[in-house]
């Protein structure tokens, strides 16, 4: 069965006079004409064809956006229509874009799950070859990586790389220096390991502040930066890809890392917020209330604190410490988040590919960072571009894992419960390991 | 002649509303159901039939059907609670002498606002660290009653569905107070002689005379406790570890999250035919309530 929407608009019948009847009949047919025309033609872009248009999921980068695409007009007369339908609706309005066929000639990229039907379905222009030569060269390998479908990648999109992006972010752990001051700790000294952090949090503690807190929502991210103390990223990949079992000792020791947190009684209220706005009510109680001593977060966050708590600049940043029992290097997660890809099938297809590329661009990914926080994915960008507060990760974020798959979306869901379940002490970490076995074998 | 214009002219004036009773309503009914019997990730072109593997998946899924009991939580507080305390604000306020235009207003504004208002607003006041209902309790001395309302599987479903009744008590509000100004005072004034007061008053004249409202808003708060999706969403989206995860959240994920529209169209089609049995059973009870009831007061009329 197909699903292609295709329709023809239909007019009027046309009457010499108008009686009741062919009063009712033109008005019937009006309706249906309006009701079919708007069906759509089964046209490939939204693009009025001299422009091009950009749907933009993101609020935060929405203003460098606009100016950058001005800025690109004026060098090459080619117009931009950025279409900010920001990050709420904007999977809604692209699926029902993709479904009438009336899509952008470009679009935001998101993670890979989220964006894998798009791709499958050839809505998107595989830039493998394209990569491959001098533009693929000013990225950070990561980007690349962390962007490229491989040949066993579960959602069976066919191998190659389909979006380009201009942020590599990191996620770590972000502290208060005046709270661990006053706990007489420096923020400027990175814990050496996890035993050391939590022996600071439990200092922190003492000294009568909240120590920690993370969202349930990002505790995937978490769990996933500690495993790699215990795991190669082939080694993960082949847990992603459900080839190798979640019940494993190198998981069971990722995940006595919430049992020790949780039992030195140092999570913030005892348990993880969850609920659609966990991340901004963990984010709101460190930058804007500075009720918590330290987060777990992504480098996006100091985006929001420059908006929301301007006047809030005295935390660092650090990557979350190694294990003391780890066999491995411990690397971050993240390699590419806010990015573009181009609709193949748009008449300005070609046009639009050269703008991503110039947006791309090391030169337009600085203008980018001076404008939002955030680490570039350009190499050649310099690092004075990169936020004080970011420095700390910014300096490990050539340590991101490289993993070819990400965890499918039913095993974060059960990982993000699981994580909440032993931090309130419902669950064990075997038990939570089996759920995600499952839940993997269930997707 | 004339009969067949006239019915002519009927079907002509009622085509429109048809029309769109079809496209939003029975062809998208429709294709839930034929979804359910496909693969689909929500945007590929290709829906193949799949026979019955979404409802063989659905049913081996424990989450979906663990997170039935919150439903009928919701449903039940929704049908006992919900109605009680809209039935009580109905009845006070028809009593009131003064004030009573402003009590309306007041009692009715909760269900303006839209369920992420709520939602989000709620989470605010319930916030462990600066909620307002905890830094109430500390202003007043009551530091130990203080509490992670949202976080704590022990109140988590309780705080949920005291939102759920703060949200939904004005419309039932609203229907309990024209089906109490419905009642007609006479039948007070004979109950009033026959020596009947207070509670006697209400169980034989007010109850009986608003069956009929009755009847009506207990299914649909039944039905909204039961479909409970935007407050749970946003307060605690199924949390903490699953503690307040509702059918319609697990539908969500499956179709939203997940990409597996034919596992949520099953999952729908099957949480759908429970609604629809629940509101029959309701509606039979109701009526058999009602219509004793509504028969004394036919005579007492």
């Amino acid at each position: 069965m197909r699903r292609d929407h295709t329709a023809e608009a239909a007019s009027p019948t046309a009457a010499t006079f108008l009686s009741r009847r062919g009063f009712l009949g033109a008005v019937g047919g009006g309706l249906a004409a309006t009701t079919l025309a708007a069906c759509g033609s089964g046209g490939g872009s939204t693009g009025s064809g001299s422009e091009i248009v950009f749907m933009n999921q993101s609020r935060g980068q929405a203003a460098a956006l606009g100016q950058l695409a001005r800025k690109y007009t004026q060098q090459t007369g080619v117009k931009i229509k950025i279409d900010d339908v920001g990050p709420a609706d904007f999977l809604t309005k692209l699926q029902s874009s993709s479904q009438s066929h009336n899509m952008p000639d470009i679009y935001s990229a998101m993670d890979s799950f989220s964006m894998a039907p798009y791709y499958k379905a050839g809505w998107a222009m595989d830039l493998t070859e394209r990569m491959k030569g001098s533009w693929g060269d000013t990225f950070r390998p990561a980007t690349l990586r962390t962007t490229t479908f491989t040949a066993d990648n579960p959602q069976h999109v066919k191998p190659g790389i389909y979006s380009a992006h201009w942020e590599s972010p990191a996620l770590g752990i972000f502290v208060n220096a005046s709270m661990f001051k006053a706990a007489g700790l420096d923020a400027d000294q990175p814990p050496a390991t996890m035993s050391e952090f939590i022996d600071q949090l439990r200092k922190i503690k003492k000294s009568g502040k909240d120590p920690f807190w993370f969202a349930a929502s990002l505790s995937n991210q978490l769990v996933q930066s500690y495993a790699s103390n215990y795991f190669t990223d082939e080694e993960l990949n082949a847990t992603f890809t459900g080839k190798s079992s979640w019940k494993s000792e190198g998981w069971r020791r990722t995940f006595q890392l919430l049992v020790d947190l949780r039992d030195a009684g140092v999570i913030s209220t005892g348990s993880l917020p969850s609920g659609n706005s966990d991340n901004p009510n963990v984010e709101k109680a460190f930058f804007n209330n500075q009720g918590v001593a330290a987060i777990f977060d992504g480098t996006s966050a100091v985006g929001v604190a420059r908006a929301t708590a301007p006047d809030f600049t005295d935390f660092r940043s650090f990557p979350v410490p190694k294990a003391d029992d780890g066999t491995q290097t411990p690397r971050l997660v993240g390699g590419a988040a806010k990015g573009a890809a181009v609709n193949p099938r748009s008449k300005n297809a070609d046009k639009a590919l050269k703008f991503v590329q110039w947006l791309t661009d090391p030169d337009q990914q600085t203008a980018f960072a001076k404008e939002v926080p955030l680490i570039p994915s350009a190499r050649a960008v310099p690092a004075e571009n990169i936020p004080q507060q970011l420095t700390g990760i910014a300096a490990k974020v050539s340590d991101v894992q490289l993993v070819a798959n990400q965890m499918n979306q039913q095993v974060v869901t059960a990982l993000q419960k699981g994580a909440e379940a032993i931090v309130l002490k419902e669950r064990s970490v075997d038990q939570v390991l089996g759920d995600l076995d499952t839940a993997q074998r269930r997707a | 002649m004339r009969h067949r214009n006239r019915m002519l002219a009927a079907g002509v004036f009622l085509a429109p509303a048809l029309a769109m009773i079809a496209v939003f309503t029975v062809i998208p009914f429709v294709q839930g159901i034929l979804l359910s019997f496909q693969s689909w990730d929500g945007v590929s072109a290709d829906t193949p039939f799949v026979g019955l593997d979404n409802y063989r998946w659905v049913m081996d899924d424990t989450e979906f059907w663990g997170s039935m009991k919150n439903a009928v939580v919701f449903g039940a507080v929704g049908l006992v609670v919900a109605n009680a305390v809209s039935m009580v604000m109905a009845l006070a306020v028809h009593r009131a002498r003064r004030g009573s235009a402003f009590f309306r207003t007041v009692y009715y504004l909760p269900g303006v606002f839209s369920t992420v208002v709520v939602g989000v607003m709620f989470s605010w006041f319930l916030d462990p660290k600066i909620g307002i209902v905890n830094q109430a309790l500390k202003t007043l001395g009551l530091d130990g009653l203080t509490h992670n309302w949202l976080g704590d599987p022990k109140t988590a479903v309780i705080a949920v569905a005291a939102v759920f009744v703060w949200y939904h008590w004005g419309f039932g509000f609203i229907l309990f107070l024209a089906g109490r100004q419905d009642v007609p005072n006479e039948l007070y004034e004979a109950a009033s002689l026959d020596g009947a007061r207070g509670w006697a008053q209400f169980r034989y004249v007010t109850w009986p005379g608003m069956s009929h409202v009755t009847g009506i808003v207990s299914v649909l708060t039944l039905l909204s406790g039961l479909q409970i999706f935007g407050t749970v969403q946003v307060l605690t989206n199924g949390g903490p570890a699953g503690h307040t995860s509702v059918p319609t959240l697990n539908i969500y994920q499956q179709a939203f999250q997940f990409n597996e529209y034919g596992r949520a169209a099953a999952m729908s089609v099957i949480f759908g035919a429970c609604l629809v049995a629940l509101a029959c059973v309701q509606l039979w009870v109701s009526r058999r309530l009602g219509g004793g009831t509504n028969s004394r007061t036919e005579k007492g009329r």
